[in-house]
């Protein structure tokens, strides 16, 4: 499996935010020429002012814009960009898109279109690696007839599976139907609550048992391949701090996995990889139990959010392979080549409030100031005087760090949060301060389910001696130091919030 | 000028004395009562938003930035948010602050209506706001002298969803 090199000097990145700030700052460093796209909203942003030349995408919605194809290779043609970067979310994991590129005679940054769309259905996936031999959650589907011995059938899945198990109606849904399963002698019990719980989803007859993993933590695997059947991993992320499935700090190395574990799992990962003819930068999520044991969860065909991590232990800057390999240029490493060097953290950066249930913040960021030193690194996507929407994810920015060892990484990263100054918009920098220093965290061992089941307030930040803080606020008001106020022309702020102009137009600097 | 800070509605006022460019704080009332405080000074720094804040003898470095009526602090790493209110002013921001629009959004349900009694925390509104949904509740038991919008409309951020008396 081999193919000519597919040479490009000017890319496209179909993104907006940090991430397209990432992708095109990589891009200049390969040596390629950048072209971003943007809506109205997007206008001066920062990954515009980090492209060589950009593109205005017209039109009011999402559908209109970033997740306007026709458009958007449109505006690959018009500027001359061979090749395509899809970035993460929009249209990064549409095959229907990737297929679009390719017939347009573009290149395309990320796997094929058949690898997309393997992975992207979870059934189809699952049974792609169950013929592959990458492990999955034990599970069979199981058909329960009106009058046959339903109990035996079921309690001989159940032996099969294992307990503890989750019960599921197939047909279910929303938690209906759904029961947990700790000893055989509970089956019969909990069968019968769950079908009464969801009569007309058991009505079909089919049954999902499946093993029930608590207390386990997501790792996952980053995966690198080349047109030329080369395939390796970069090790693994773990990623267990999670709220509501949103990930809240990731770290690699995980302090869960030993070498035995990385290298079955990273061989895994490269077997499901191998199995979809995957090409460029993926990720395979495991669900890693208490036991050791590890079950594959779902692949990303794509660069994920916490790539940098990544990046730091292994010093593989992924974007810049990802340009590689689309180019048809091999891998160039074997995976004797990776290593790990010390361990780092990224902080994911919101603008929400976590004292009124994680709310999502908007505000002009009047100010921001990132931290900088030896081991910090920060993606960001705004600039001091961007203004936060709601039109758009609230994530602001990555705070990465680097250190020799996992106690150093957690104090550098509480370090670079206390050294964060973002002013004017509510972000979780404080509930990050609390999360890295909470000895939960320190020990590493978090589960997934571990902030779900926690009460918010536990990490809550220290009062304040309002003291200090009320003569701060009376002196710079003494000295003038209102530069938001005095400095913006803008004809409309709103008084509640010092907002200027319309709430909804996004990321306009509005400060000198 | 009064002060409160985050979501408290506990009222401040700080007196403070000009010794040659430095602010010292001579004098804080707490809700109308003189409170306990540290020695602090504060002087301006030659950058823009920079305070040099002394407190009982040990050095610190406070950057601020003011939005609308709120002052932005950061000292010792960590984040705060004053909010200034006229002398006398209703509390517009913490005490009656379940009553305006936490996002621009939409309502969703409305559960109270003019002259109604109601309980503190009763629920007077559901509004949906970036896909979560936020319920409107009483800060304390009052009537209600207007609902100021119907299910489906569209609110802007900080808007007055419902006034209420005592």
């Amino acid at each position: 499996m081999t193919s000519a090199p597919r040479p490009f000097d000017t890319v496209l990145v179909a993104n907006r935010g940090e991430i397209a700030v990432r992708v095109l700052r990589a891009a200049k460093e390969s040596g390629l020429r950048g072209v971003a796209v943007y809506s109205d909203p997007d206008e001066g942003s920062l990954h515009v002012e980090n492209a060589d030349q950009a593109v205005h995408l017209p039109g009011t919605t999402l559908a209109d814009t970033y997740l306007n194809g026709d458009a958007i290779i449109e505006a690959a043609r018009s500027t001359g960009a061979q090749a395509i970067h899809p970035g993460f979310g929009f249209l990064s994991e549409r095959a229907d898109f990737a297929n679009a590129v390719k017939s347009a005679g573009l290149i395309w940054i990320g796997p094929p279109a058949a690898a997309i769309d393997t992975m992207g259905d979870k059934i189809s996936a699952r049974r792609c690696m169950i013929e592959s031999g990458v492990p999955v959650i034990p599970g069979e589907e199981i058909s329960i007839g009106g009058d046959s011995d339903h109990l035996g059938v079921l309690a001989s899945a159940a032996a099969r599976v294992g307990y503890p198990l989750l019960l599921k109606a197939s047909a279910g849904g929303g938690g209906k139907g759904m029961r947990s399963v700790h000893e055989p002698k509970m089956l019969r019990t909990e069968y019968e609550a769950a079908a009464r719980e969801a009569t007309a989803a058991f009505g079909d007859g089919t049954v999902y048992v499946e093993r029930l993993l608590k207390g386990a933590r997501h790792v996952e695997i980053q995966v690198l391949a080349d047109s030329q059947g080369n395939c390796i991993h970069l090790n693994e992320r773990d990623c267990s701090l999670q709220r509501r499935h949103q990930k809240v700090i990731e770290e690699a190395p995980s302090p869960a996995v030993t070498p035995t574990i990385r290298e079955a799992m990273g061989e895994a990962a490269v077997q499901a990889a191998k199995a979809v003819d995957y090409e460029g930068a993926g990720t395979v999520e495991f669900l890693l139990s208490d036991r050791g044991e590890f079950f594959f969860l779902e692949m990303n065909t794509r660069l994920q959010v916490e790539h940098p991590v990544t990046e730091m232990i292994t010093g593989i800057d992924i974007v810049q392979k990802q340009f590689e390999v689309a180019a048809g240029l091999p891998l160039g490493l074997s995976q004797s080549d990776i290593g790990i060097t010390g361990h780092s953290m990224e902080a994911r950066i919101y603008a929400e409030d976590p004292s009124k249930g994680f709310l999502p913040a908007i505000g002009d960021l009047a100010m921001w100031r990132a931290p900088a030193g030896p081991g910090i690194r920060v993606d960001t996507g705004v600039r001091e005087g961007d203004a936060v929407t709601v039109d758009f994810d609230p994530m602001l920015a990555k705070l990465i760090v680097h250190a020799p060892t996992r106690t150093a990484a957690a104090r550098r990263l509480d370090n670079a949060l206390s050294d964060l100054r973002a002013l004017g918009v509510i972000t979780n920098i404080g509930f990050l301060r609390q999360m890295t220093t909470h000895p939960d965290f320190i020990s590493g061992g978090i589960t997934t389910d571990y902030l779900d089941s926690r009460d918010i307030s536990d990490f809550a930040e220290p009062d304040p001696d309002p003291a200090i803080l009320v003569a701060i606020a009376a002196a710079a008001s003494r000295f003038g130091l209102d530069r938001a106020g005095s400095g913006s022309s803008e004809s409309f702020v709103d008084e509640h919030t010092g907002h200027s102009g319309d709430p909804f137009r996004t990321l306009t600097r509005s400060f000198p | 000028m009064e002060w409160s800070i985050g979501e408290s509605g506990v009222r401040y006022i700080a007196k403070l004395s000009d010794s040659e460019g430095t602010l010292s704080l001579t004098e804080l009332t707490r809700d109308g009562h003189e409170a306990p405080h540290s020695e602090i000074g504060i002087t301006r720094d030659s950058q823009g938003a920079r305070l040099l804040v002394d407190i009982d003898g040990s050095a610190h470095i406070a950057h601020v930035a003011k939005v609308g009526d709120d002052w932005w602090i950061h000292i010792n790493g960590r984040i705060h948010v004053v909010h200034g209110h006229e002398p006398g002013s209703a509390d517009s921001t913490a005490g009656e602050g379940g009553l305006t629009a936490p996002m621009p959004g939409t309502i969703l349900e409305v559960h109270a209506k003019a002259g109604q009694r109601v309980r503190e925390g009763q629920t007077l509104l559901v509004m949906e706001a970036m896909k979560m949904e936020h319920r409107i509740q009483a800060p304390k038991a009052g009537e209600v002298l207007s609902v100021n919008f119907a299910e489906g409309d569209r609110v802007d951020m900080g808007a007055t969803l419902v006034e209420l008396g005592d």
